[in-house]
């Protein structure tokens, strides 16, 4: 194992058990991904892409197997401090942009910061500020039916760095978006990744996008990790 | 999360579904208002009662009568054959009144006489009961005068007419009837007709063997109520001095027992009052009054009885105020409950982005306490307008009927506070079933993609 590694998963095992019948969504996934990188994760449906994603952003537990970041055991975490690291350490981003949809822009992106206990005027301060780096300041005060797929995208995006964590997850963030906006997507977060040193997972199924801006590829089918290439 | 932010998410969320939210609080105002319209009516009537007694000093009250049971002649002799007893018994008369003045703590001992007669007020007449009153009573506030004064000695021909009687006469300002002349006519049995010869004639019917006595005194007060002039809580309707009393001829009897009773319980009065300057004398004085053979009537006896009977009523008044609660509580769920299911995928993003259980379960408990601190000041304000109004009303129909202007509502400042207390427990309780679901939500599940 890397020693360097912010993330390692160690035998990431993921089983759903519904009645008698049981799903194994996760099989022995061993990986390393070092501060500063962009990982993409593709692979066909239902490879457990996603059971990858809400496992390493705290959303769910593993059914066997180990995930640290800072060498911390998230997996050994209990719900309260689960909680934290999703708070401070991770931000996530999702397929169908998972914004409130009665909030303005401005609401969702300095939403997290409630749980954060930060002051009302310190929120709205800093939402503002992220706002203004993914371009979204003119419109904070909309709401998400009155956004483009790609600026609710953004809005997610902003929600997602307002605790400045070090992580980000995005779960095929652009599937829902046409192939323009999916690259001017793509392209925010491997400007995030490049300039602020922010480590990116995401998942596509679209390869050639992350062929495009990815430093390493993983692929996923049924549950198991079948190749893991080095682009860049 | 800071508790600002608790409340201001708590208003913003509820403020979205207005009108949910107020038929929710409406139920908690309706269940609120009706609970404390029935405990601050719990509270007028003990505060009425006890403030009676307090005010009429009644606790400082002893009442002494005879006890038929160990009466002469009647006391089974085979269970008490001691001497003593018979040695020590006593009647009610004067003799007993003076021995019982001596004793301490005692500030005045009055008879208990009580005639029927009837009573002439220029031209209307009515029946009702005389009682016969020393004038020192005055200073123990047991009769409350509306106007005039108590008469000073126990000599005059004065007396005292209650309000109510007055009102029957149809005199409707008291002021009006003090000075005036009022005649008592009162019915004595006529021992002339005692003889056979008579009987026979009274047996058929033609004469009763009852004379009429004529008396003409003057209205110098007029009672506004009177408290208890005996053991028993009967209010009389005249009141006369012992003096004025003794002249006239009169029927005794305060009860149609006594009228029965009265060939041998002749030799002394029904009962006897005792007037004491504390209430820690009347243990002492009870213990001797029954060493003496007496029965005694205390109402601090009864005052246990009365606060039995005063928590029994506020339970019954709560049980009914309840049902109210119940329902609104039960609507406090539903609305909850509800708002769950459609802020799934909202509790599904809290927790994504960093909310703890607790915080998820706070958010709702928060929700549900503003309904139930809403619900708490309006239905105390709602039950307040309702006590306020019935009250009116109450006070409007009695005054036709003599009854002096009652708050039969009584609002303590625990009952205030307590109905918004309780209702935002209430509600917290309500909100419990929710708050555990909706902490429960799995994120997974609530951000998959639909
Ligand atoms: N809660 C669950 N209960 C049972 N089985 C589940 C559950 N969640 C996921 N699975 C199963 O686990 C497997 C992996 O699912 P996952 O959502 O990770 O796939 P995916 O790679 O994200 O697919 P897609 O590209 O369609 O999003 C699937 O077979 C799915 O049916
Ligand atoms: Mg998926």
């Amino acid at each position: 194992m890397d020693s360097t590694a912010l993330i390692e998963t160690e035998n990431l095992t993921k089983i759903y058990s519904t009645g008698k019948v049981e799903v194994v969504a996760l099989k022995d996934v061993s990986l390393s991904v070092s501060e500063g990188k962009f990982l993409g994760v593709t692979g066909p449906s239902g490879s457990g892409k996603s059971t990858l994603m809400n496992l390493l952003g705290g959303l769910d537990t593993p059914s066997s197997g180990k995930i640290k970041v800072e060498a911390r055991p998230i997996s050994e975490l209990n719900k309260e401090e689960l909680a934290l690291y999703r708070r401070f350490q991770v931000g996530m981003i999702f397929q169908s942009f998972n914004i409130v949809s009665s909030y303005t822009a401005l609401e969702n992106v300095a939403f997290p910061l409630l749980f954060a206990g930060v002051p009302k005027k310190q929120r709205e301060h800093r939402a503002k500020e992220v706002l203004e780096k993914v371009g979204l300041y003119p419109r904070r005060d909309h709401r998400p039916a009155e956004l483009s797929g790609g600026e609710q995208q953004r809005v997610a995006i902003a929600r997602a760095l307002i605790n400045r964590p070090k992580i980000l997850l995005a779960d095929e963030p652009t599937g829902n978006l046409d192939s323009q906006t999916s690259s001017q997507i793509v392209q925010t977060l491997a400007e995030l990744n490049r300039n602020q040193g922010l480590t990116v997972i995401m998942i596509s199924h679209e390869e050639s996008l992350l062929r495009q801006f990815a430093h390493d590829v993983v692929h996923l089918r049924d549950g198991e990790v079948i190749e893991q290439e080095n682009i860049r | 999360m800071r508790l600002r932010d608790y409340i201001e998410q708590s208003f913003s969320n509820l403020w979205k579904k207005k009108l949910r939210t107020s038929l929710t609080t409406c139920g908690v105002v309706i269940g609120i208002g009706a609970l404390v319209s029935m405990m601050s009516f719990g509270e007028g009537v003990q505060k009425n009662v006890t403030d009676t007694f307090r005010e009429l000093e009644l606790f400082n009250y002893v009442g002494v009568f005879p006890d038929a049971e160990s009466a002469p002649g009647e006391s089974p002799e085979e269970n008490q054959p001691d001497e003593r007893e018979v040695a020590q018994r006593r009647i009610l008369n004067d003799e007993f009144l003076e021995e019982v003045m001596k004793m301490e703590g005692v500030e005045a001992a009055f008879p208990e006489l009580r005639f029927p007669a009837q009573i002439k007020f220029k031209d209307k007449d009515e029946f009702g009961l005389i009682q016969v009153l020393p004038a020192q009573v005055r200073q123990f506030g047991l009769v409350k005068l509306r106007a005039g004064d108590f008469y000073t000695s126990d000599e005059e021909n004065s007396l005292i007419i209650s309000d109510s009687m007055l009102r029957r006469m149809d005199v409707k300002e008291p002021e009006t009837a003090i000075g005036e002349e009022i005649e008592l006519h009162t019915l004595t049995v006529d021992s002339a007709l005692f003889n056979p010869a008579s009987l026979a004639s009274v047996l058929q019917g033609e004469k009763l063997p009852f004379a009429q006595e004529s008396y003409t005194f003057t209205i110098v007060g007029v009672a506004e109520r009177t408290g208890f002039g005996g053991p028993m809580p009967i209010r009389s309707d005249v009141m006369i001095p012992p003096g004025a009393a003794e002249n006239m001829k009169k029927l005794l009897l305060t009860s149609l027992w006594d009228f029965f009773e009265s060939s041998e319980q002749n030799e002394g009065y029904s009962a006897v009052g005792l007037r004491l300057s504390a209430p820690r004398y009347i243990e002492p004085v009870k213990a001797k009054m029954e060493e003496w053979g007496f029965k005694t009537f205390a109402l601090v006896d009864q005052l246990t009885e009365i606060k039995r009977a005063f928590l029994f009523m506020d339970m019954f008044l709560f049980a009914v105020g309840m049902i109210g609660i119940v329902v609104a509580t039960l609507g406090i769920i539903n609305t909850m409950v509800m708002s769950i299911l459609e802020r799934y995928k909202e509790i599904g993003i809290m927790k994504a982005i960093g909310a703890s259980d607790g915080d998820v379960k706070k958010i709702f408990f928060f929700e549900c306490e503003v309904i139930g601190f809403l619900g708490g000041v309006f239905g105390l304000a709602l039950g307040w307008s309702v006590s306020m109004i019935i009250n009116q009303i109450a006070n409007s129909i009695l005054a036709g009927q003599g009854a002096p202007f009652t708050d039969y509502f009584s609002f303590p400042w625990w009952l205030c506070l307590g109905a918004i207390a309780f209702s935002m427990l209430v509600s917290l309780a309500a909100g419990i079933y929710p708050a555990i679901r909706a902490a429960r939500v799995d994120p997974v599940v609530a951000l998959r993609h639909d």
